[in-house]
């Protein structure tokens, strides 16, 4: 098998996996209960979120542990939203948002919200011009991603975040689950940051809110305190704990992983530019753990199965959206032809040259075959 | 005449679609019927939405006569009502 998918999610790890396992067994406790059990396994949370808060440099910042990335965009959005109704009905993000962030927005827009979108740079970057001309005296929430996860645009969340500062009134989310444990991150201007665990070999079914401690948000799930007060429900402990360990297995040797990854994007990226029909979509300033390209007159689901059947996965839009067009890649390139036809292939430390090599193989021999059978219909 | 008007809640297209639609619904009146293309599954898919949206679908005596896909202006929304109507004239 060649997995080229690791955006949409990545093998759990098996430290990680060992980890859950052995905390499951160990730590029977309910956290919340009073008797020596659940002390420890309250310790054990406590210990693991010391450690979240050390390895992302976290100041000031409580950790809201959710079930992942999209209910802690759920709960960011609508958390703010209905803390400060007062403060304005008024909402700024990109295009370039995972469905989770899109979705509650446009439930609140059914609710009377109104929503902007800020216009994006060629390379497809919100800039303070930009940003500047949409905040208005009611604009209570900006949300706008660090990675996004179809073409790895990188927005600069730290200078973003400084400038909405000048905007007391206004909180800044950003959903970091494309960038953490990938590009370099500082957190310290960004009110709410959104992660899951399973995007950094950690297992599917935890994730992170972490929030500025003077910033409230309204629960999503009520019933008393947990971990933490905006988000109730008996702590998943050993999920808890498997974060962390994850957290900091993928901070091990951040930047020889880093600069291994960009050098086999920049390989993958020089040998499907060799290919008649070939478009590539990200930017060499994207993540170097994405490469979005657009193929001419095969549909993108068609070459997916066509390498699944050689057991090499890879995926067309990300995999939280339905419909076969890309927002982002046309955001971008402002073409519906290569919007209508891209891929994604994403990248890991994991990832092979061996098995770049057997995929660009492989995807030459499919393009040719697909492009010959067009032809002959 | 009346619409039938096909969005989703992740689609951002379709978020300003709905902006579009309720500009256009301040200048026509129009009978509209909102589906989502999720939760109104079964239905959406007697229209056969394909995969693009939002998909706004222009109907008269329950036939079909226009079917309008992605993203449009007002102003185009508006000329679009204009010449369904005269082809339905």
């Amino acid at each position: 098998m060649i997995y080229l998918d690791y955006s949409a999610t990545t093998p759990v790890n098996d430290e990680v996996l060992d980890t859950f396992c052995k905390v499951s067994r160990n730590f029977v406790g309910n956290p919340n209960s009073l008797h020596k059990l659940g002390v420890e396994a309250k310790e054990l949370i406590d210990a693991s979120t010391r450690q979240i808060e050390d390895i992302l440099k976290l100041h000031d910042k409580e950790v809201i542990y959710t079930s992942g990335a999209s209910e802690a965009n759920n709960t960011a959005i609508m958390g703010v939203v209905k803390k400060y109704p007062n403060r304005g009905h008024h909402i700024i993000t990109t295009r370039l948002e995972h469905s989770s962030i899109i979705a509650p927005i446009s439930a609140l827009q059914n609710e009377g919200y109104e929503v902007s979108f800020v216009d994006l740079d060629e390379n497809g970057l919100v800039t303070i011009e930009n940003l500047k001309k949409l905040i208005r005296d009611d604009t209570v929430l900006v949300s706008i991603g660090c990675v996004n996860s179809e073409l790895g645009i990188i927005q600069d969340i730290d200078r973003l975040g400084k400038f909405l500062k000048k905007y007391p009134k206004l909180i800044f989310h950003s959903d970091i689950t494309q960038a953490i444990g990938k590009i370099k991150l500082n957190l310290d201007n960004v009110d709410l940051a959104s992660f899951s665990a399973q995007k950094f070999y950690g297992l599917k079914g935890v994730g992170c809110l972490i929030k500025n401690k003077n910033i409230k948000i309204e629960p999503l799930i009520y019933g008393g305190k947990s971990t933490t007060v905006y988000r109730s429900g008996t702590p998943a402990v050993a999920l808890i704990a498997s974060l962390a360990k994850a957290l900091r297995l993928v901070y091990e040797d951040f930047d020889n992983r880093y600069n291994y990854v960009k050098n086999l994007n920049s390989y993958l990226r020089e040998e499907l530019s060799k290919i008649d029909g070939v478009h590539i979509n990200s930017s060499l300033e994207s993540s170097p753990y994405i490469l979005n390209i657009s193929i001419k007159n095969i549909k993108s689901e068609v070459m997916l199965h066509a390498l699944e059947s050689e057991d090499i996965y890879i995926s067309t839009q990300t995999a939280c959206s339905k419909g076969g067009s890309s927002i982002g890649v046309f955001e971008i390139t402002k073409n519906e032809d290569y919007a209508l036809h891209s891929l994604r292939i994403s990248l890991s430390y994991l990832t092979t040259k061996e098995e770049l090599n057997v995929f660009l193989k492989v995807f030459k021999e499919k393009m040719r075959k697909l492009d010959l059978f067009n032809e002959s219909n | 005449m009346k619409v039938i008007k096909i969005t989703a809640l992740w689609c951002s297209g379709c978020l300003i679609m709905n902006n579009v639609w309720n500009e256009v619904l301040k200048r026509k009146d129009i009978e509209t019927i909102s589906l989502d293309y999720d939760m109104d599954e079964e239905l959406v898919k007697e229209y056969n939405p394909g995969k693009i949206l939002p998909v706004f679908i222009f109907m008269n005596n329950n036939k079909e006569i226009r079917r309008v896909i992605g993203e449009k202006s007002v102003e185009e929304m508006l000329n679009i009502i204009n010449e369904v109507g005269e082809e339905d004239d």
